[in-house]
């Protein structure tokens, strides 16, 4: 088996990264494939914290480096699903103590096992993000429609198309909120992906129940009811390499909305 | 009637479109200070480097063609993939072959001086050379305004004509 190695990235922080990886890799089990998350965000993992696993980690990746332990017993196994594991990040150590070989050593290891590899970045362009897309091959980029963002979201993908491994990257649209872009208050899915001029995997509209999944531990894929969640499931579903379009955030979703709707169509059909 | 009406139609969605295009909404300006920001980013223009682009831009120019130099425009733009330098000049006057000449010997007279000057500073230990070439730099300066004073002398004939 060789896995694909994904880094999950943005410049800025706070714009769902850490959500982002839960998510997908929550998916991407769901749908049978063996998915190991890595957090390299040292001294301030909480890529744990989102998946509920925080009580269960024993070892983390700078121990596996410092060789005191063997890189399977630093895998924690999800709750639900036995097909998804994550290699923690050491939560009393600096960006230093994993270097970019190292890493990529481990992804290499971890390919052999798994077929997906999804590396969380920290926040920033130093050291932490040289060495989470150090072992990486593909790159998804995540970022929301305000301006500090995109910019952040533009220079990272100045750095990712320098980087000879990073064979593709995608953008991921987080945080959308269908009834500003509506008021013409936020900036659209098409101005962000125009001014960036990247490719879209995946749009994601904004949610408190995302809130909600984080207090309790338990990613919003696993909630079939929420937008979102559906959302991160299509974004999952792409990255296989299924086709699947956009959803319409776009659509009325309130109850003049559907009655509008009706109405159009029934003037549609007369003509 | 027809007319009348027509014509009144069309003033008040031509109202209604005036005020429309007033209020630039939210989003607009979002998009249109990132595109200048990212193009500052991408390229590591600042804005000093851009005005001094510009400022050359029209030196170098206006030995060719009579323009309106503050209203030449320089901008960064992107299309698709690709960014591209945009200059929008305002040529009033195409200049004639004779005009264009005379300027191109005073640009190369320009940086024969300059290269004496260097030379001059180089060779501060003659100080009876470096006296010789201030003075013959002193003379020239004093002739190139008379030089564009009949330059500018002949545009206006010419305009009047």
């Amino acid at each position: 088996m060789s896995g694909r190695v994904i880094v999950i990235t943005s410049g800025k922080g706070g714009v769902g990264k850490t959500t982002t990886n839960a998510n997908i890799g929550t998916a991407l089990a769901r749908a049978g494939k063996k998915v190991v998350m890595i957090d390299t965000d040292l001294g301030l993992r909480n890529l744990d914290l989102l998946l509920g696993l925080e009580n269960r980690i024993v070892y983390t990746i700078v121990d596996v480096v410092e060789e005191r332990c063997k890189l399977k017993q630093a895998l924690v196994k999800d709750k639900k699903n036995p097909n998804l594991c994550l290699l923690a990040a050491a939560q009393t150590r600096d960006k230093s103590a994993v270097t970019e070989e190292q890493l990529k050593d481990i992804c290499e290891t971890l390919k052999k096992d798994f077929d997906f590899i999804l590396v969380d970045c920290p926040a920033g362009i130093e050291q932490g993000f040289q060495n989470a897309v150090a072992g990486a091959s593909e790159a998804i980029v995540v970022t929301t429609p305000e301006m500090s963002a995109v910019r952040d979201a533009d220079r990272i993908i100045g750095l990712l198309e320098a980087k000879e491994e990073i064979k593709s990257y995608k953008l991921l649209l987080n945080r959308v909120r269908p009834n500003l872009v509506k008021t013409n208050d936020m900036m659209s899915v098409d101005d962000v992906v125009e001014i960036l001029s990247a490719d879209l995997i995946g749009i994601i509209p904004e949610d408190t129940g995302i809130i909600t999944s984080t207090n309790k531990g338990e990613p919003i894929v696993n909630d079939d009811k929420s937008l979102a969640g559906k959302a991160y499931r299509n974004v999952a579903r792409r990255i296989i390499g299924e086709d699947v379009p956009f959803l319409n955030l776009e659509e009325d979703t309130s109850v003049m909305g559907k009655v509008k709707k009706f109405f159009s169509g029934l003037m549609g059909k007369e003509k | 009637m027809n007319e009348i009406f027509t014509n009144l139609y069309n003033k008040v969605i031509g109202f209604f479109r005036q005020t429309e295009k007033e209020e630039t909404s939210a989003k607009d300006v979002a998009c249109n200070r990132l595109r200048v920001v990212l193009m500052q980013d991408r390229t590591n223009l600042t804005p000093e480097l851009m005005e001094r682009m510009r400022k050359e831009l029209v030196e170098l120019l206006s030995k060719y063609v009579e323009m309106d130099k503050e209203a030449l425009e320089l901008n960064l733009e992107q299309d698709g993939d690709q960014v591209a330098l945009m200059l929008s000049i305002p040529v009033i006057r195409a200049k004639d072959e004779e005009e264009i000449q005379k300027a191109l010997q005073e640009s190369e007279e320009e940086k024969e001086k300059s290269e004496e000057e260097d030379s001059s500073e180089e060779e501060t230990s003659e100080k009876d050379a470096s006296e010789e070439t201030n003075a013959n730099d002193d003379s020239e300066k004093e002739e190139n305004p008379q030089e564009k004073e009949t330059q500018e002398e002949e545009n206006t004939s010419e305009d009047k004509k």
